[in-house]
Formats: C-alpha cells, structure tokens, sequence
C-alpha cells in the first residue's frame, strides 16, 4: 500500500513540475481550465433545465460517431472525427424524443436506451476494426482521455509565431465562442429555460433554442473528448454548475464561480496527479468534486450554526415549502 | 379607443381543445368587449386554465380559431400579457425579482438585444405599483407565495399590455394580497385594458369582476356579472358534469 | 393493490429454479479457461452448441445469470423511474473495484465484489445526501456521483498501473466485459446474487410492488419504505458489481434498463414485467455470449446489449398493444372504416332527399352529392363494395341489409349528438356539425342508449331531420325488407 501513495514532497509536487517542464505544465493545466470552463458553462444551462444526463448520453455516444466517421471517409483527420462525433450526438438526442414520442417510456429509461445501445455499437464496431488493425483508438482514451499527450502534438504556427498544441487552440476557441453566444444571447437563454410558456408567448421558438443549446452540447463534448474522455467530460459538465449553485443565486454569478471552479479544479488537479503519478484528467475531476464538496459540507455547517442560534434564519415569513 | 368600432380585444370562435387524454373544451364562442374585466368562473377540470392557454397558442386547437385584436395570435400576440399558474416555473432559479419583472421586456427587445435604461425604469415602476421594490434584489425562491404572485403581476404590467391573461392568481396569496392585486388590476381596467382572470372562489367573484365567463367543458354564459350570476346559471356550471360529454371525451382520447 | 396480481409472481419461481438447474450441473466438471484453438466461425458455431468448451460453459451460465438477476433488478429501476440510478451506480462501483483489488493485488472475485458493493451503497447514499440537503435535483446529483466516483476509479487505477508486481490483467475488463474470462468463483457469486433477488422479489412481492408505486401509501400503512428501497439498493448494488466482470462497467446499465422497457412496453401488470424482463435478460445474455464466443475474445457486454436493444426495438415497433406498426395498422384501418361510413351516409343522404320512395341510387348522384368526380365516387363505392356493404348493378348503388343498418346508424349517431350538443351543452346548432362528423364513429350503443334517454327519445335533430330510431334500422329503407335479390327498381330522373 505504501508504494501506492508516494510521500508528499512539496517541492517534487508544487515547483518542479514548473521549473523543470514549463511548456508541459502549462498545456496540460490550460487544457484542463478551457475544457472544464466550456462545460461547466453549457453545464449550468443543462442544470436549470434538468437535463444534466442528457450530457452524460452524448458523452457516450460520440464513440461510435468517430469510428463511423472513420468508416465513412477513410480518414483520421480532426475535422471528420469532429463532425462524426458531433452528428453522433445530434443522433442520440433525437433518438431519445423518438422513443419518448412514440411509447410510453419515461425520459430517464429513454436517455439509458439510446446511448448505451450507441455506446455498444461502438465498442462492437472498435473491436472489429482493431482485428483488422487498422484503426487505432484506445479503449481507455475513450473512458478517460489522455491530456498528457496533449503538449506532445505538433504545435499551431501563424505567421511564424508558434501558438500552441493544435487541441488546446481549439478547446479556446470553442470557450471563447460559448461565452460570447452566452453574453449575446444571454435574454433569450435565460427565459427559454425559465419560463418557456412566456417565452413561447412572446414568439420566441423554445424548440430551437433547446436543439441549439444541445448542438453547443454535443460540440463542447466532442472538443474537450479528446483530453478528458467521455465520462470525465460528464464531470465537468455537472460539477462546475453545482459548485456554483452552492455558492450563488444569481445566473451571472453562477457562471462566473464556474469558471472559478474550472481554473482552481485544473490547477489543484494538475498537482494531484504529479504527486499521485495519475490521470490528470481523472484527478482535476476529483479535485473538482472535492472542492463541490468543501462547499457543501461549508453550506451544511452553516445552517447547523445558523439553526443552533436563537434567531431564525434571514429569508422571511415562509409559508408554504418550495417545490 | 372604446369608441371606435375596433375589433374586440379577443374573439373566440368554435373553440375546440383536445388534451393528450381527453378534450377539454367544446365549441366556445366568445367576443370580450374592450375595457372588460372578466372572471372566468367554473369547477374544477372544466377548462378554465386551458382555455387561457389556448388563447396563448400553448395548446394546439382541434378546431376554431381565436382573434387578438382582429388579428391572428402570431400578429397580435405581442400585446397580450400573460401571467401563469405559480406553479408553473422553478423558483429555485437563479434569478432575482427584478430580472424576472425584466423578462416581461423581452418580448420588446431584438434578438441579443440587452434591456435597456428605460426598460429598467420601467420594470422598477412595475414594482413599485405591486409594492415589491424593497425585495427587487432577493432570488425569487425566498418570497412568501402572496410575494411571488405579485411578482408574476409586475412582470405581467412591464409588458405593457392591452390584454391580460391571469391563470389563477389569488391562489395561495393572502387577504391583504389579494386586496391589493384587485385594486390594481380595477386600475388597470380604468385604462382601458381588458383582463381575463381565472378564478375559483364563486363568493368574491361577483364583487371582484364586472363580467362573468362560466365554463364547464363548454361555454355555459358570457355576459355582465349581473345577468350572469344567477341561480340557474350558476346550477347548470356547477351541477354536475354532462357525464356523456365525458364518457365520449374519453373514448375519444384513449384512441392514439 | 389487489388481492388477485400478488400471488402471480409464485409462478415465476419453477421458471428460475429450472434454468439454476439446467445451469448448475454444466458446471460441475468444468475447468479453468482452456486454450482455444484457431478454427472457423462455423466450428466454434458447432462447439458453443455442443458445450465442450468448459470455458465457454462458465460464460454462458454467467451471462445467462445475469441477464436474469439485471432483468428482474432494472423492472423495478424502470417502474421506478430510477433508470439512471442503475447508470450511476454501475460507475460509481469503479473505485471500489480499485480498493477490492488492491486489497491483496489480486483480482479475488470476493475482495472486489465487496469493495464495489461499499462503494456502490456509498454512491446511493451520497445521491440521498444531496438531494435531502440541497436544491440539486436529481438528475444533478446522480451525474454527481457518476462522474466524480469514475473520476477516483480512474485515478486509482491509472496508480495502480504503476505499481510493481501483481496480477492486473483482469482489471481491464472491468471497463467493457469479458465473460470469457468468468472463472468459477465469479459464476458461483453470479448465481449466489441472482438467487438472492429471486428470493427477495418473491418474499416480498407485494411490498416491493406498493412501495414503488405509491410510497406514501406506503408509509402510511406502517411499511418500513427506507428499508424497501436500500435493500433494493444493496440487491441493485449486488446485481451491478457481480455482472461487472462480465458486461463492463459502462454497459451494466443497458442490462438492467433495456430488457425491462421492453417488458414494460409488452405488458401491463407488473408480475408479467418482472417474468418478461428476467426472461429476455436470460435471452440476451445468451445471443451475448454466443456473439461473443463465435468472434473470438470479442467483448462480452456490447453484443448483450445490441442484442438486448433488438429485442426492444422489437417491442418498439412491433408490441401488439403499444407497438408503433400496430398502432399505425390501427390508425389506418379506423380511417378506413370512417371512410366507408361516411359513403354509405351520404348515400343515405341521397336517399332521405327522397323521402326514401326508391332503394338506390346512380354514381351520378352520389358524385354530385359529395361534389366529387365520378371516378372518385367508383372507388370509395368499390371499397365499401368489398366487405359487402352495398351492391353494385351497374351503374346503381343499393344497400345490402348490414350496410342500411350501419348507414342508419352513423346517421342517427350524428344527429343524436347535434342534438345533444345543442341541448344539453348549449353550443350553438351552427358549430356542431364538424364535432358530430368525428364523435358519430365512435359512439358506443351503450352511450347511444344514454343519449336517447337523455333525449326522451327525440325524433328530429336541431336541423328538423329524422333521427332513425331502433325500428327504422331494423326495417329495410322501404317497409318490413329489402328485397333478398338487390335492387330492382331503376331511379327516377
């Protein structure tokens, strides 16, 4: 057990990642800030409008997109793999309304049905073209991503100036469009999942606003896939938002911890994994899930204290519970 | 405005609405004369709630069709204010009061346009008339239910309608409340603007409205309070169903 | 609920006892997995059917055991509408595996499946934890615990991977399934696992039954309902972590979820749910580890579930009650039939205009009645022809008794409802017409009957036309009875 957890050396764990391999560090601790950043942002909107495992269904079921892709084109390259994975989780959002318009399944079973049906056809599809050896994606790349191969790839040049692992400028790119379509955009979104009845009363198409905020979806997945996986990406989708709902009640707020949360859980993250010699990707979701934690247990402890003084509570005269 | 000949605020003809399980409202044929305050009075499950949202365009129509101002609801739509059931949003949601009164502006605003300086004003005047500007900065889910309704109320008055569409709103809410919300909306009918107000408490509703709908599955009367609340009026809406309407309705959406 | 459903499910007892039996005595002189030998797709076909591999026996009575003990857990996740309840925990168990192999760094089925089990309970009890004590709802906290619990596995295992020595080549499996590399303890906790949920689900039926359909109910008749749903929880947690070897991680909750809808989808009482979803868990299971033998150390857990997936896609489009094709068939034939009714109304139409002084009428007129061509007037005549109807001489249109009989009755439908529908709902006379076109096929007599009497039995609709009456469809259009050769008499014109 002891060669399980090596001893803790502040140093080995906090500078030397810095002053020996700067450029490593760096990638792989952007990476994890933008590709938690660009989830829990889209996150936050898949929160309010209960439907956060809708998220974890389009992780899985990108899968057998990318390998469909392959099949169809014959290539590796970025640009199919990202539109097979993407149209893939086009198709699991349509083939769960199909399911729930046209029998009485409940929308959690629907969810289940389609993307671990998907997900199978993957593996199964994977399985025959590694036979064949001629395809080559690894089976735990798909679970958990590999983001520490990500400063190894050839870096993006502009005009002679070298700007990054190719990855990494994708991943900014797709944050810096999310947070400007949430900044334009901000009024429609906002009613759409609060109060969709009003907002199809003042002419607004909630049906388009939900099938756009599910491509955002399907393209923050299919962007960050690649450095943390399938499932980790379903973290980064939940846990961010559900810090930030601990902390706040105001939307902008909200956002804003999330990316408080991204940046910390990134960092914290990075560090675990060098002392613990693990995933990276792995270990900034539990580091994410251990600050969501903090503040849960922060919000608990408060509301003892706040129970065991004399006055009640602030928030006023309460007559009914809220639902 | 009252003078002219123009069209009624709304007009409901052969108004038929199929729920998923069973229809629920037969053939209403309704004109609403401007300047109306209407309480639209019946028991429960015969449609009173549809019937608004029907008239919202959130139900589809198994036949008929309904007029806002002479024009069909997609053209007319934008001077129709609309305030649902409580129970209908999420009130753990991240918004405060004054960014919900905000959102009756939308309907107002372009695409990715943002509110602007006068739109504020004009939802803190909002707030101001219901008395709620002292909490304009709390999240919605820590206001009593009467706080919240009159929330609802402001958002529904930032809309600046001509026409008000209210599902049930003196549920929940207490006297002093719903005191208040009467006031305001009689102020509101001084204006000119006509109002539709679900209701379910027969005692006030003579007192509260000046014009009574009675609805069970279909439409019963429609007329001035003093013509319409009378006894046997008041028997034929709340003495029992039509049983056959129902066992038809039934049959009828049990088929796919 | 009733007294009748709840001793139904004892009739699943013989079913399962007799596939434990047929399974147990297969396992008897099997051995540890054997080399397999590079033959063609037909002769390992050959050999799954023959049982001689012994290796092959432990998969298949593996998958088999699980497909059984996953369809009879995911019934109650489906009714319950916990169905990702089995997805998160299927992650969430990830850590525990971790811990139960780092006990001794061997992969002892024992160690792990207790590991799995403490951190499946764990993921179950921190989803309660979240939901008591925040607003989250809970979808958020079942992505929560999915999703963070996968992170530790992830972390553990990727440490694990570092370390030297020990025996970590099963721990991969773990991720999509192998059930060729079922050994014998695994197989016995399989079966140990299933025969505990069949033992459960059939002692505690009816408990199980109310506290997932009403648990308020529930409670308020003095039933423990914690206690129902953690011991469903562990009895979950158990099918979850015993089925990881052979199906995967990921892919546990397809077979919990998918055999289940598709009972749900084929049935309405829930003891039949239970037998149908145990029974096509056992099916896929099979077809999986059949798949997977046949294509040589493919994984084990994906073709279950695409097997199971066919089977629901069956019940999807095929289940004869809620089928998709079956409810399409019935759509059209309904639309159909009120096709012909409508024809033969409007020839009764034609006749009224009349007074009924003949008994047929010309294409001509029926065209012109419908404000249709001629040709469209042959061809809804030519359907309404087929199931004899009317008869056709010709160029002359007459009832056949049934058809006058039916025809007599769509019209009295109709203007018995207008009737009613004026009188006793108040709706203005000029709007009824469309709503008594689609309520005048589907009246029963039953609510005929009711109408009438409501009616006093009134003879004339608000339009002043005759209602026919239980006499007049008994008679023929022209007195006592059509004359049994057909139509005679050529229309005046």
């Amino acid at each position: 057990m002891s060669s399980l957890v090596p001893s803790f050396d502040w140093q080995q764990v906090f500078l030397q990642p810095w002053s020996d391999a700067p450029a490593f560090s760096c990638w792989i601790v952007l990476m994890g800030f933008l590709a938690t950043a660009a989830c829990g942002l889209v996150g936050n909107y898949l929160l309010l409008r209960r439907m956060a495992l809708v998220g974890d269904a389009i992780s899985h079921s990108i899968l057998p997109g990318l390998i469909a892709a392959f099949l169809l084109f014959r290539t590796s390259n970025t640009w199919t793999m990202f539109f097979g994975a993407f149209a893939a989780g086009l198709v699991t959002v349509a083939l769960i309304s199909f399911i729930q318009r046209h029998s009485r399944i409940k929308p959690d079973a629907a969810i289940c049905i389609a993307f671990t049906t998907l997900f199978a056809l993957g593996v199964v599809m994977l399985s025959q073209l590694e036979g064949r050896g001629s395809f080559h994606l690894d089976a735990e790349c798909v679970l958990y991503g590999e983001i520490a191969i990500i400063p190894l790839e050839i870096p993006v040049t502009l005009g002679g100036f070298t700007l990054g692992p190719p990855s990494v400028i994708r991943m900014g790119i797709v944050l810096l469009g999310i947070v400007a379509a949430i900044a334009f955009f901000y009024k429609e979104l906002l009613i759409t999942s609060f109060d969709p009845g009003l907002a199809r009363s003042m002419g607004m198409r909630t049906g388009l606003w939900h099938y756009g905020l599910m491509s955002v979806l399907a393209l923050v997945i299919v962007s960050s896939f690649e450095a943390v996986g399938a499932i980790l990406a379903v973290a980064m989708l939940i846990v961010p938002p559900m810090f930030a709902a601990q902390l706040s009640d105001r939307l902008p707020a909200r956002l804003g911890l999330t990316v408080l949360h991204a940046a910390l859980s990134a960092i914290i993250g990075y560090h675990l994994s060098v002392w613990l010699s693990c995933s990276a990707a792995g270990a900034m979701v539990v580091a994410g899930a251990a600050l969501f934690a903090l503040v849960w247990g922060g919000t608990l402890l408060r509301q003892r204290l706040q129970r065991g003084t004399a006055t009640p509570p602030s928030p006023d005269n309460f007559p009914e519970p809220s639902r | 405005m009252t003078d002219t000949p123009s069209p009624p605020p709304l007009e409901v003809h052969d108004l038929t609405v199929a729920y998923h399980q069973k229809p629920v409202l037969y053939g209403v044929d309704v004109a609403v004369p401007p300047g109306s305050l209407v309480g639209i009075i019946g028991p429960n499950g015969a449609g009173k709630s549809t019937f608004i949202k029907a008239v919202m365009g959130l139900l589809p129509l198994s036949s008929g069709w309904v007029k806002l101002f002479g024009e069909p609801l997609s053209r007319g739509g934008h001077r129709v204010g609309y305030v649902p059931q409580r129970e209908s949003v999420d009130w753990d949601f991240p918004v405060s009061v004054m960014d919900v009164v905000l959102m009756g502006r939308y309907g107002r605003l372009r695409l990715g346009q943002r509110p602007t300086r006068a739109d504020r004003e004009i939802a803190r005047d909002c707030l101001d008339k219901v008395r709620m500007l002292p909490f304009a900065n709390r999240q919605i889910g820590n206001l009593s239910g009467g706080q919240q309704q009159r929330v609802f109320l402001a958002r529904a008055l930032a809309q600046e309608s001509d026409l008000y569409l209210m599902d049930e709103p003196f549920v929940g809410v207490d006297a002093a409340t719903e005191a208040a919300i009467i006031a305001l909306l009689r102020e509101l009918k001084e204006r000119g603007r006509t109002l539709l107000v679900v209701h379910h408490d027969l005692t006030s509703a003579r007192d509260y409205f000046d014009h009574l709908m009675l609805l069970n599955m279909r439409l019963v009367a429609f007329g001035p309070t003093a013509e319409v609340f009378t006894p046997r009026l008041l028997q034929t809406t709340y003495g029992g169903r039509l049983s056959i309407l129902t066992d038809v309705a039934q049959t009828l959406g049990s088929q796919p | 609920m009733n007294a009748l459903s709840l001793h139904r499910p004892h009739r699943l007892l013989p079913l399962l006892l007799l596939v434990l039996c047929c399974v147990f005595p297969s396992l008897a002189e099997a051995a540890r997995i054997s080399e397999l030998t590079d033959t063609g797709m037909l002769t390992r076909a050959v050999r799954f059917f023959t049982f001689q591999d012994p290796s092959l026996r432990y998969a298949l009575a593996g998958s088999m055991l699980l497909g059984v003990c996953c369809g009879l857990m995911g019934a109650f996740l489906v009714v319950r509408k916990l169905a990702l309840m089995g997805d998160a925990l299927s992650h969430a168990v990830l850590p525990g595996v971790a811990l139960g192999y780092l006990w001794n760094l061997t992969k002892d089925p024992l160690a792990i499946f207790i590991g799995a089990t403490l951190a499946g309970l764990l993921g179950a009890a921190t989803v309660q934890l979240i939901r008591s004590t925040t607003r989250h709802r809970e979808d958020a906290a079942l992505g929560f615990v999915l999703a963070s619990f996968f992170g530790v596995g992830i972390c553990l295992f990727t440490m694990i991977q570092n370390l030297p020595g020990g025996n970590k080549s099963g721990l991969d499996q773990m991720m999509f399934g192998q059930a060729a590399a079922l050994g014998r303890g695994d197989v016995i906790l399989l079966a140990c696992v299933t025969f505990l949920a069949v033992i459960a689900v059939l002692l505690f039926y009816k408990e199980y039954l109310l506290t997932s359909f009403d648990p308020g109910f529930a409670r308020s008749i003095r039933l423990p309902v914690p206690f129902f749903h953690y011991s469903l929880m562990l009895l979950l947690a158990f099918a979850i972590v015993a089925s990881l070897q052979a199906v995967g991680v990921v892919l546990v909750s397809a077979m919990l979820v998918i055999p289940a809808s598709a009972a749900y989808l084929l049935t309405d009482r829930f003891a039949r749910m239970l037998l149908l979803s145990a029974l096509f868990g056992l099916c896929t299971g099979a077809i999986g580890a059949f798949f997977s033998f046949v294509g040589r150390s493919l994984p084990t857990g994906p073709f279950m579930v695409l097997a199971a997936a066919v089977v629901f896609a069956l019940a999807l489009f095929f289940g004869p009650r809620y089928g998709i094709l079956p409810r399409w068939w019935r759509q059209r034939s309904r639309s159909a039939r009120i096709q012909r009714e409508n024809t033969l109304k409007a020839i009764y139409h034609v006749l009224e205009k009349d007074d009924f002084r003949r008994e047929a009428v010309t294409f001509k007129e029926l065209a012109a009645h419908r404000r249709e061509t001629l040709e469209e007037a042959r061809q809804q005549i030519a359907r309404v022809a087929d199931v004899e109807l009317v008869t056709v001489q010709g160029d002359v249109i007459a009832f056949t008794p049934d058809g006058w009989q039916r025809a007599c009755e769509i019209v009295r439908n109709h203007r018995l409802w207008e009737l009613y529908l004026t009188h006793a709902a108040r709706i203005a006379p000029d709007h009824v017409h469309e709503d008594a076109e689609m309520i005048e096929h589907v009246l029963g007599e039953d609510t005929v009957r009711k109408l009438e009497r409501r009616l006093n039995y009134a003879r004339r609709d608000p339009h002043g036309k005759l209602i026919p009456g239980l006499e007049d469809i008994r008679q023929g259009p022209l007195g006592p009875a059509i004359p049994p050769g057909g139509p005679t008499v050529p229309p005046t014109a």
